[in-house]
């Protein structure tokens, strides 16, 4: 237990002088303060409707509240886009150096197990990831609390989603850079995860829509890879903003005021295609992927020769 | 008297298809020993020293470091290894290593607030206020030294640990190994440079390609008149004849000056 702690505590200390760390962090900090607040600025000074006269004006209300949508929205994306950013950052240092350096010769010739070596490590990496991560969420409900929104609370939903998606990846960069380079790790986790959202969108459109076909062998694969890879958790807020949307816009009144043909998706099915909140079973398929990874992580420990 | 640690049969390789990078070594060490491993590079110092220290594992053979296999955090409580060419966690600072690896050790904090000062003394580091990333490779081997003598170990292993000191680090090497033998604590240094290890070692074993070509204590191997340069090097030519004035011809060619 000791081990474990004095390991913790230590890639704290590490990580918290590493500059690639805090260039992220700096980044994300600035990058939430110029979106949100260019988000709530420029369209105040710009003027909507226009267009040929006879064309209808929208409602100054609506636009107004689908405005404030796309703020929540975008800040929700920014926050879990730097949790990934900051995943990486942890992932390809926190143990890859000390195998790296040679650090670790010292450290596995001491009365520490490879067990407490990799917990401590985890653990170090984890209150990382969950200290620039929650600032960053304060950050961005600050924001929301300035400028308004709406769906204030689902942001805190969101930050602990994305410390968790963000610590699954975390994980299986730690992996990978105990076997590889840290870089290739870092890019291979990048394409798994990029495959893994599109596993899981599609199979938000097919399985759950039934928008793009209906067929049961496409179905059928896309269920196997659905539960194959890990389910991003997320807060009900893009449901709720989606249909806030379709309220504002219904699709029966496209751009144009057209009325969609037939065979067009009904309202209801585009909403079965954006994802909810996540259920017990995505929560439970996370813990499990929690699991596997840091497995994964200790036999790479485990087996490695320093 | 229990050995420290006893090695029977010891073979590693790297690789499959790789030679033995070490074959069949087997020697034991008793407290208050110093002993000498002692080979060209390449010869499988290194390795055998680093599976005493559980930090590799062997394909063959038996290690028992106090009376345990290396693997088992226990046996290397009373373990000091200071590596070769070692390095730290880059971003922390000398004290903060040490208090690190003391942590490992599970000194409690009386025993850090007294340890860790007088070691970084003993070292030279007490004034460096730097992170490790910024020392020179001599700093690093002192730091090396300090965090392998800080859990005062009752087997000291010193993997070339004077190959990047000045003479003043040398001689404070030298007078750590002789107060640490009289103390009782057994020494395992791995070392190119004779002279030294025929100063402070009682026993030697001489390896050539991994295999242990001469063991014994220093009077059973280097004989009256000799030296333990002129065994060691007789020793290594005879095993292993190969041309040795093999200098680039640009440099021996006359004409070229």
């Amino acid at each position: 237990m000791n081990g474990t702690l004095a390991v913790a505590r230590y890639t704290l200390l590490e990580l918290s002088r590493r500059k690639l760390l805090l260039v992220f962090f700096v980044i994300g900090v600035l990058g939430i303060a110029a979106i949100g607040i260019a988000l709530k600025l420029v369209p105040t000074n710009m003027s909507f409707g226009g267009g040929p006269p006879g064309t209808p004006q929208p409602d100054p209300a609506v636009v107004s509240r689908f405005l404030e949508l796309q703020f929540v929205r975008t800040l929700i994306g920014v926050v879990g886009f730097f949790a990934l950013l900051i995943a990486f950052a942890i992932g390809m240092t926190a143990i890859y150096h000390d195998l790296e350096s040679g650090a670790a010769v010292a450290i596995f010739s001491k009365p520490v197990s490879r067990l407490a070596f990799t917990a401590g490590k985890v653990i170090g990496a984890f209150i990382a990831m969950v200290v620039v991560v929650g600032l960053l969420g304060l950050e961005a409900r600050l924001l929301m609390t300035l400028f308004g929104g709406g769906l204030e609370g689902a942001m805190w939903v969101e930050t602990v989603a994305a410390v968790a998606n963000a610590s699954l990846l975390m994980l299986i960069v730690l992996a990978l850079s105990t076997w590889m380079n840290n870089i290739i790790a870092a890019v291979v986790a990048f394409i798994y995860n990029f495959a893994a959202s599109i596993v899981v969108g599609l199979h938000a459109q097919v399985v759950n829509a039934g928008v793009i076909g209906d067929n049961p062998i496409v179905k059928t694969v896309l269920t196997i890879l659905y539960w194959l890879v890990p389910h991003p958790l997320m807060s009900d807020a893009s449901k709720q903003i989606a249909k806030a949307q379709f309220e504002m816009f219904p699709p029966t009144m496209g751009p144009g005021g057209q009325v969609p043909g037939p065979g067009a998706p009904t309202t209801d099915q585009m909403l079965a295609g954006v994802p909810g909140g996540s259920g017990i079973e995505d929560i439970l398929w996370w813990a499990f992927g929690i699991a596997f990874m840091a497995a994964l992580v200790y036999i790479a420990v485990r087996r490695k020769q320093v | 008297m229990a050995a420290v640690v006893s090695v029977e049969g010891l073979r590693k390789r790297y690789r499959f298809r790789d030679p033995w990078a070490v074959n069949y070594v087997s020697f034991e060490l008793q407290p208050g020993q110093a002993f000498g491993l002692l080979g060209p590079n390449g010869s499988g110092k290194t390795s055998v020293v680093k599976m005493i220290a559980g930090l590799l594992r062997p394909d063959e053979g038996k290690i028992s470091l106090f009376g345990e296999p290396p693997g088992n955090p226990k046996a290397r409580a009373n373990l000091g290894f200071a590596p070769e060419d070692p390095d730290f966690p880059k971003f922390l600072r000398a004290g903060e290593v040490l208090d690190y690896f003391a942590s490992l050790l599970g000194l409690d904090e009386g025993e850090r607030k007294r340890r860790i000062p007088e070691t970084l003394a003993f070292a030279g580091l007490d004034k460096e206020r730097r992170q490790v990333r910024q020392y020179s490779k001599g700093m690093k081997q002192r730091l090396g030294i300090a965090q392998a003598i800080l859990g005062r170990p009752k087997l000291l292993i010193l993997d070339e640990p004077t190959a990047d000191l000045d003479p003043l680090g040398r001689r404070d090497v030298r007078a750590l190994i002789e107060s640490l033998k009289a103390s009782g604590v057994a020494v395992l240094l791995n070392s190119h440079l004779l002279s030294e290890v025929e100063l402070v070692c009682d026993t030697v074993a001489i390896l050539g390609k991994g295999r242990v070509l001469k063991e014994g204590t220093m009077a059973e191997v280097v004989p009256e008149g000799k030296t333990l340069e002129d065994v060691f090097v007789e020793l290594i030519n005879e095993a292993f004849p190969q041309k040795r004035d093999n200098l680039p011809t640009f440099i021996t060619d006359v004409e070229n000056k």
